[in-house]
This record gives C-alpha cells, structure tokens and sequence, in this order.
C-alpha cells in the first residue's frame, strides 16, 4: 500500500463512493437541490485534484505502466481475472481529461437540470468512475465490465434528461454499442484461451497477452488475427463512430441534456479510439497493416462526409454533432497509419476534440437556457448583447477549426504527415490529400455557424437583451479556452509523455514492464 | 455401510417429505388460515435440507465411505453434479417460499398445501439431481411435474389459471410420454437403466438393436426439450407463465426448468455425448441440438420484442435462456451449466416476485404500460426491477453476465464458435426488450398523482434482498460457488 499504488484505484473510486453519498444525502424539506448539487460537485473537484499527481508525476521517459495496482480477483474454474490497473502514455492524458470534464459537466448543468436532480448526479458521478475505469483497466475482463456498465448511466442519462425523442436515441445508443461490444466480448474469449494454451497461463492481462505476442510466445495466424482484429474492431469503431457505424451519434447528442453531450463527445468517444491503440495495432499488428487500407477509406469518407453534412445542418447540436464525426475520422485514419506522427496526431486530436468540442456543447448549452431553441436561423448578432460569450466561442471555434497556435491545429498536422509518410499504408498519399480538404471544410462549416450565430446586427429582437455569461458559465468556459490554448502553443509538454508508449505498440516491441509489483509466476 | 441403503445420501429428500407431511397435519388440524406459521415450517425444510446437502458435500470431500458414490443399486448418485443441482433447486424454492407469502395473503388462497406441494416439487428435484437411473429420473420427474400442473393452476377462481394448470398438465403429459417411450427403448436396446451402465454398453458398442437405440434418443430429447422449453416444443410456455400467479411462474421458470436440465446432461452425458459410434448417434445429436439451440435463442428473443406483457415477455425470453444453456449441454460442460441455472435462478425469481408485487391482486397489473413512471413512485422496488433486467440482459457485474460467460468461454473451448457468436449477437438482441420496461419505469412521469407506492412484507423483501445480493454476488465474486461445484468426490 504505497502512495504509487493507491492513488489512481482512489482517482477511479472516489466518484463511485460520492455516488453513494449523494444518494443518502438528507433530503431538504423545501426541495432545495443546492446541496447536494454542491457536494457532488465538490466529489468531482476532489477526483480532479487527486487525479493531478498523476500527471505530475508521471515518468514520460518510458512506455511503461505507471502507478500500476494488481490483485487477483476471480481464480476458479479455468478463470482467472485480476483487478489490475495502470496508466502509460496513452492513458494519462484521457484520464485527466475525464476528472477535468466531469466537475465542468456537473457545473455546467447547475441550473439546467430541473428535475430528479439527485438521480441525476448520481449517475454522472458513476459515470465517472466508469470511464476513469475504461481507460486504467489493465485486464481485459475488468476493461469490458467498465465498457459496459458505463452504458447505463449514459442510456439513463439520455433517457430521463433527454430531448422530445430520448427514447428512441438512448435505446439505439445502447443497442448500437452493444452489438458491438458482445462481438468484443467472444474476441476476448477467445484471445484468453489462445493465450492459455500457447504459453500455460490463462490471463486476462493486457500487458502479458501483448508482451506474448510481441515476444512471439503467441503467434496467432493471420486469418485468426483478422476475425479478432475484426470484432475487437467493430466495438471500438462503433463508439468512435466511424462511417458508417456514426447514426446513433447525432440523435444521441441532439436528444442528451447539455452534459451528457458533453461527456459523449469529450470522453465516450475517446474510449473507440483508445480501444483501437490498445487493444488492435499492438495485439494484432499483421491484421492492422492488412485492414487499414479498408478502414482509412471509411475514415476519410467520414471525413468528408461528416463535414459536408455539417455544413447543411439547421441545427446546432446536430452541426457540431457531425463535425465530431469529421474529426473522429482524422483520428482513426491517424492510427492506421501506423507511423510515430500519426499515433502521436490521433492521440493529441483526441485531447483537442474533447476539449473544444465539449466547450462548444457547453455553448450551445449555454444559448439553450437562454432562448430554449437550437435552430441556428434564431440567432443573430449575438456579438452585441454577448460580448464575453462571443470570444469565448471565437476562440473554441477557432480550435475546432484548426488554426495554428490552438490545440486542433498540432492533431490534425501531425495525423496528416502521419498519414503521407506512412510506408505501411498503401496510397497513404492519397489518403492524406483528402483528409487535407477537411480543413477547408471545416472552416467553411464552422466559421459560416459563428457568422451566423454571433456577426451580423440583430435580427431577432429576443436576442437584443440577452444576458452575457455569469460567474458560473465563465468558471465552466474559461479553463477549456485556456487549455485550448496551452495546448496549441506548448504542445511538446502532452506529446513527449505519451511518445514512447505510442512507439512501443507500433514497433511491435516488447513494451518495458515496469511496474512494481511481480508479474504472476507463469503456471507450468 | 453398504452400498444398498445408506440414510445420509436420502436425508436431504427424506427431510422435506417428512416436513412437508408434517406440515399437511398442522394444516389439517389448525383452525383458519396460519399463513405465518406454515411459511416457517416450510422455510425450516428448505434450510434444514440445505444443511443436509452441506453435510453430504462435507463428507464427500472428506470422509469417502461415510457417503458411497452410489447407493441403493445405482438409484442415487452422490456427487459434485448431485450438489450443485439440488443447491439450485434448494435456493430456487427458499426464495419463493419467502416470495409467496405476501401474494397467497394478498389472493386470499389456502397456504397450507402450496407450501407442501412445493416442497414435494422440491424433493422431486432433488431426486432428479442425484438420480443414477433412468427410472429415477422419470421417478423425480413425475414427483416435481405433478405438483407443478397444480401449482400453475393454484388460483381456482381464475380462468387464466385454471387455463394454465390444465395446458401444462395434457401438454406435459404427452411429452412425458415420450420421454417415457425413449426410456423404454433405450433399455430395450442396452438392457439397462442405469446410467452407467447404459454409458459402458454404448462406449463398447453393446448395443442389441441400434436403430432402437435412435429412436428411443430421439424420443428422449424430445421429452426433454419441451421440459426445458426449447424451440419448437416451446409453444406451451408463454400460456402457462402467462397464466400461473406470478410467483408460481418465477419458480416454474427456473426450479423446474433447472432440474430438467440435470435430467438432460444426464442423459446427455451417458447417452448422446459418447463417442461410440453407434449410427452416428453422437454427431447426429450435437447437429440437432444445435439446430434447436439456435431456433430457440432466435424464437425467445424475437419474439419477446413484440410482447406487451412483462409476464409473458419474461416467459419468451426464459425460452432464449434456454437456449443459452443448451449451448453449455451441447459442448458438455455441466458446470456451467449448473452456474447458469443458479444464476437465472437468482434473478428469475427475483424479477418475478417484482412482478407479483406491482401486479397486485390477480395479477391485474402485469403489462409494459402499467409500470409507466414508477421509479418515481417505487424508486427501490423499480431499481431492484432493473437491476433484475440489466443481469437478465447479461451486463458485468451481474449474475447474467458471469454466466453466459462461463458457458460461452467454455462452448468456444470446445471449439463451437460459430454456436457462441450465434448466442452473443441474441444477446445483444435480447437488450431491447429487457429495457423496455426500464424505459416505461424511469422515461416516463407518473402515470396518475393517485398512485401509492407499492409496500412489501417483510418475506417479499427478505426474497428481494437475498435474490439482489446473489445476482451481484454471482456476478463479481464466483469463486465461492465454482470451487464448490468443481468439488472433487473422492
């Protein structure tokens, strides 16, 4: 029980034991919520601030796990499952960006959830656990139980809090992903007992099974790699979403209250794409060289498409929910290409995305509670009641877009010179050369919604007497505009800690264990 | 002791008939209705016959003469397989026991001899479990069956269950026939009942007329389907779990359902499963069963989709979980069988003692429409509601989900991918209509300001409490019980 440990097994349960504090929280007579509103916020900032050594103190000189915690858990029958957690390179960055984002969503939600408002918290702050647990999972039984149970809470959210057409999208949500992720679940199977009867020892633990496969102790053949390539795939590629597994997404995200879009499209997505760098490239390097040709096709498509269907959108949560397919496209494509660059590219895009995106939900959350209409041709001019609001946005649009010296920019760069100096990918010239368009493309979408929205005079004299933000709107904006920021000029702090973690899966090198505890003594 | 008559193997059998005989006098002999009374006599044989099993498993990992593997002539059995069964019968009908109370209180209806019969059912179950012999087998079968077709139609005044009691019992009988029928060929073709003996004749290819031997297999498998619901021989589920009170419903789903299992990997594993082979009869089997496992998963869960009724939502889907299970028989492995029984066991009942309680008296209030907003009303009898439908769903954490893991991870072991993936993507299926109720709990506002909240006894909730317990205990911590079910006898 040492402090390195402890800690992230305390980052992935405070929530759950906040959850729980918020249920048994005393009821007011009054029905006042602040209170329990206060404390659930409260738990989410305490996660955040244990959440910040991890950072701090993360080693970015090896692409090991860090902060690693083991026990055994399951061991009867031919079953064996560790609680085994652990952070590299890749992970860091997505967990601090979920204790970031959910104090955000809490908060930004203050005033806008009206009812069932214990429920409500309590399963955002499950949530929260759920999604911390998703990306420290080291097990791939542990990694499919958080994937899984994350979706209640989400389905829930949509469903209670949602729009007119909740059901319809939290059932889809639900049934899309499920698909999915069962076909996941015969894949892990099916890679356990690979594993056992090659080398002796049925586990679940991610970093073993990759080391054996890398080390050569499993050599699964190709048809074999292509069937789990394919499942472990379609779950991850699904959540993404990638075209055209993507229609659940805009009716989730229209339907969700404005923090459940947020999460959706800060985190949730994140998981696919994770997933993909985790689980597919390093496990089945063979299958991904073969397969990413067919995979890169439907990300540039998706690209392009997401983009253009943007463009026509009425509706602004639905145009941000197609620009969130776009972007997700650059990210998958960044993977396949298999370079240094493009990992590096994706990963940092992922951040960029969540935070740029989840600031223009909050946005738009923002001009719902005060006209209760999303339809983009309501608004007008809102530079001149709004003037704060109005740079907010500029700035998040801009990051969204891509512009130098803001956190969109560095992703889509480096994917894109991932992508043209990939040797693996075949026509990766071209693949790039279309993806290239899609900064074009963004910006049209995306600098036509903020002339519509905020340039102009005032067309709608509704909009005339809108109030600008108030203290609690800044606190929520303010800390993602300047991440955007930070991470657009100083973008060496976030790539150089996650660099060798990405190289490790794509060298198709045995990734250094360093954790502290002994790894299980093989079974002979 | 020897290895004719041995009274520790019969205790747990012998403690609740003389109970339930015990407990037919004190109703005779007390004026009105002890509902009370007779629920604690019944709760004491159920534990007592527990602690019997205990004491069997005991003396089975330690003391190897105290208790024979098998004894009077090869009619029982005493071994892991025997403990694992008779716990799942034990566990299924202790929570409807406790189930029960409140609903035969709320429909006014004699307790004295539901709680008998049930325990009658219970030692007929028990017998399938440790049954040797085929005459054993059909022995047990009958002892549970009959007491079931009365259980079904226990509400005398209501036509639906007057309807359901009389369906299952001419339905039943006829597939009880059959089983009868195989049985008799089967021994007329390897000159014997046993087990044992039936396997040895197989495996050495001592088989008189084995054309007999495919008939009377073929006829035995179809006994056993419609025991354990499987498409086609299904058709007669949704009526009777429709129609039977809902507590009786949750028990027929899985006590009886469990022990028809036990009866088929009996079978299974002395008749269809050896490799002899005798006209193909092993291949032959494994094609058929997978055949009726995937018409099953796919039947169950297509149409549970469309069924406005929880009742008789719950009774398609029990036909899906059959199927899953079968997927276990078929790559013959009974210990996961056995889990997933006592995991759907756990939660069946569970869900079904929900069902009684929002149903209220008669059962009126059992359609998708009537659960409209009452987490809002109900908070923790919907939670344990959902909870219910989430691991009936197979979502970690769940009893649901250890389960069909187990039997899945073991089916793809033995090489039936194609059967696995068959029964993931089902479940993936199955989601929609197990969230159909969570969505009418939790989506939508209350139906009418007047409703109560449903208040329960002090029995349901013990029942409610215990089957939320062992769905999350089943479902995160299973070594417990897999170590017991993987007991070695010595």
């Amino acid at each position: 029980m040492t402090f390195e440990n402890t800690i992230l097994t305390l980052v992935m349960f405070v929530p759950l034991l906040g959850a729980l504090l918020v249920a048994l929280y005393g009821r007011s007579a009054d029905g006042n919520t602040d209170g329990i509103k206060k404390l659930a916020i409260g738990i989410s900032v305490v996660t955040f601030i244990l959440s910040l050594p991890l950072a701090v103190l993360f080693d970015g000189r090896t692409a090991g796990y860090q902060f690693v915690a083991r026990a055994l858990w399951i061991d009867a029958a031919g079953l064996r499952v560790d609680y085994h957690v652990g952070i590299d390179g890749l992970s860091i960055w997505l967990v601090m960006l979920t204790t970031l984002i959910t104090p955000i969503a809490l908060l930004a939600s203050y005033t806008a959830i009206g009812k069932r408002v214990r429920e409500y918290l309590v399963l955002m702050l499950i949530l929260e656990t759920g999604m911390i647990g998703v990306f420290c999972a080291l097990d791939m039984f542990l990694f499919y139980l958080f994937w899984e149970v994350m979706l209640i809470p989400m389905y829930l959210i949509i469903g209670v809090w949602g729009g007119e057409r909740r059901i319809y999208a939290a059932i889809k949500f639900v049934l899309y992903t499920m698909i999915g992720s069962l076909l996941m679940l015969a894949a892990i199977i099916s890679l356990y007992l690979m594993h056992g009867k090659a080398t002796g020892f049925y586990t679940f633990d991610i970093p073993l099974v990759t080391q054996s496969i890398s080390s050569g102790m499993l050599m699964i053949p190709i048809d074999a790699q292509r069937w789990l390539f394919g499942a472990f795939a379609l779950a991850f590629l699904i959540k993404v979403p990638l075209f055209p597994f993507h229609t659940w997404l805009p009716d989730a995200h229209v339907e969700a209250p404005t923090a459940g879009s947020v999460i959706l499209a800060s985190v949730l997505l994140k998981m696919g794409t994770y997933g993909l760098m985790r689980f597919n490239v390093p496990m089945f390097y063979e299958a991904s060289i073969q397969l990413a040709p067919i995979i890169c096709v439907f990300a540039v498509f998706g690209i392009v498409y997401g983009a253009l269907v943007a463009m026509v959108q009425p509706d602004f949560k639905k145009l941000v929910a197609y620009s969130s397919v776009s972007h997700l496209g650059f990210c998958v494509l960044g993977i396949f290409s298999l370079t240094s660059q493009g990992m590096q590219g994706s990963l940092f895009q992922m951040l960029a995305h969540g935070l740029s995106t989840g600031a223009l939900f909050l946005i738009i959350g923002m001009i719902y509670e005060r006209r209760h209409t999303r339809q983009i041709s309501e608004f007008g001019g809102l530079a001149t009641p709004m003037p704060q609001f109005s740079t907010l946005f500029m700035i998040t649009m801009f990051a969204s877009v891509g512009l130098p010296l803001l956190c969109g920019f560095v992703g889509e760069i480096l994917v894109l010179i991932g992508t043209f100096t990939s040797t693996t990918l075949e026509g990766a010239k071209w693949f790039a050369a279309v993806a290239a368009t899609a900064m074009v493309w963004s910006a049209v979408y995306m600098l036509w919604l903020y002339q519509r929205v905020v340039m102009g005079d005032v067309t709608n004299p509704e909009n005339a007497k809108l109030p600008d933000l108030n203290l609690r709107e800044k606190v929520v904006l303010v800390p993602l505009v300047v991440l955007m920021i930070v991470m657009g000029v100083y973008p060496v702090y976030f790539t150089k800690r996650s660099q060798p973690a990405l190289d490790a899966a794509i060298q198709k090198t045995a990734p250094v264990l360093t954790r502290k505890a002994e790894a299980p003594a093989r079974k002979p | 002791m020897d290895k004719y008559v041995n009274y520790i193997t019969i205790l747990p059998e012998a403690i609740l008939s003389l109970v339930a005989f015990v407990l037919m006098l004190v109703d005779a002999y007390t004026s009105g209705q002890k509902r009370r009374l007779y629920a604690w006599i019944s709760l004491g044989g159920f534990i007592a016959a527990g602690a019997a099993i205990g004491w069997i498993a005991v003396l089975l990992a330690t003391n190897a003469t105290a208790v024979p593997a098998s004894t009077y002539m090869g009619m029982l059995v005493s071994d892991p397989f025997r403990l694992a069964f008779s716990t799942i019968a034990l566990v299924v009908s202790t929570l409807t026991a406790l189930a029960a109370v409140a609903w035969l209180d709320e429909d006014s209806l004699p307790a004295g001899e539901f709680y008998s019969l049930l325990m009658f059912a219970t030692v007929g179950m028990l017998l399938m479990a440790s049954a040797g012999d085929l005459v054993m087998i059909f022995l047990g079968l009958e002892i549970l069956s009959i007491a079931t077709y009365v259980l079904a139609g226990y509400r005398r005044r209501d036509l639906r269950s007057n309807e359901a009691g009389l369906k299952y019992y001419i339905l039943g009988s006829f597939a009880t026939a059959f089983l009868l029928y195989g049985m008799a060929l089967t021994y007329g073709a390897t000159r014997s009942t046993n087990l044992e003996a039936i396997r040895v004749a197989i495996t050495s290819g001592k088989v008189d007329w084995s054309w007999l031997l495919l008939v009377g297999g073929g006829m035995m498998l179809v006994g056993l389907c419609f025991k354990i619901s499987a498409a086609p021989f299904h058709v007669w589920t949704p009526d009777v779990y429709e129609g039977a009170p809902s507590v009786v419903t949750g028990w027929m789903s899985t006590g009886p359902k469990a022990a028809a299992f036990a009866a088929f990997l009996k079978i299974y594993i002395a008749v269809f499963a050896v490799g002899a082979p005798i006209m193909g009869l092993a291949g032959a089997t494994q094609k058929a069963l997978t055949i009726i496992a995937i018409t099953t998963m796919i039947v169950g869960n297509t149409i549970a989709m469309v069924q406005d009724n929880v009742k008789r939502m719950l009774a398609y889907s029990s036909i899906a979980h059959a199927g899953y299970a079968l997927v276990g028989v078929i790559a013959n492995d009974w210990r996961s069988v056995a889990f997933y029984m006592l995991c759907y066991g756990v939660m069946n009942v569970g869900a079904f003692a929900v069902v009684a309680a929002i149903g209220k008296r008669y059962d009126r209030e059992t359609m998708v429409e009537d659960y409209r907003g009452l987490a809002w009303d109900s908070p923790v009898l919907s939670l344990t509601f959902a909870i219910f439908m989430f691991s009936l769903a197979g979502f970690p954490m769940t009893a649901g989900f250890m389960g069909k893991f187990l039997v899945f991870k073991g089916a793809w072991e033995k090489g039936l991918s194609m059967l696995v993936i068959f029964a993931v993507l089902n479940s993936a299926i199955s989601v929609y209509y197990y969230f159909r109720p969570i969505m009418t709990m939790y989506f939508s506002a209350s139906a009418d300001g007047d409703r109560k909240r449903t208040v329960l006894g002090a029995a349901a909730v013990a029942a409610l409490a215990i089957s939320v317990a062992g769905v999350f205990y089943l479902g995160m911590l299973p070594d417990g019980v897999l170590k017991f079910f993987a007991l070695s006898s010595k």
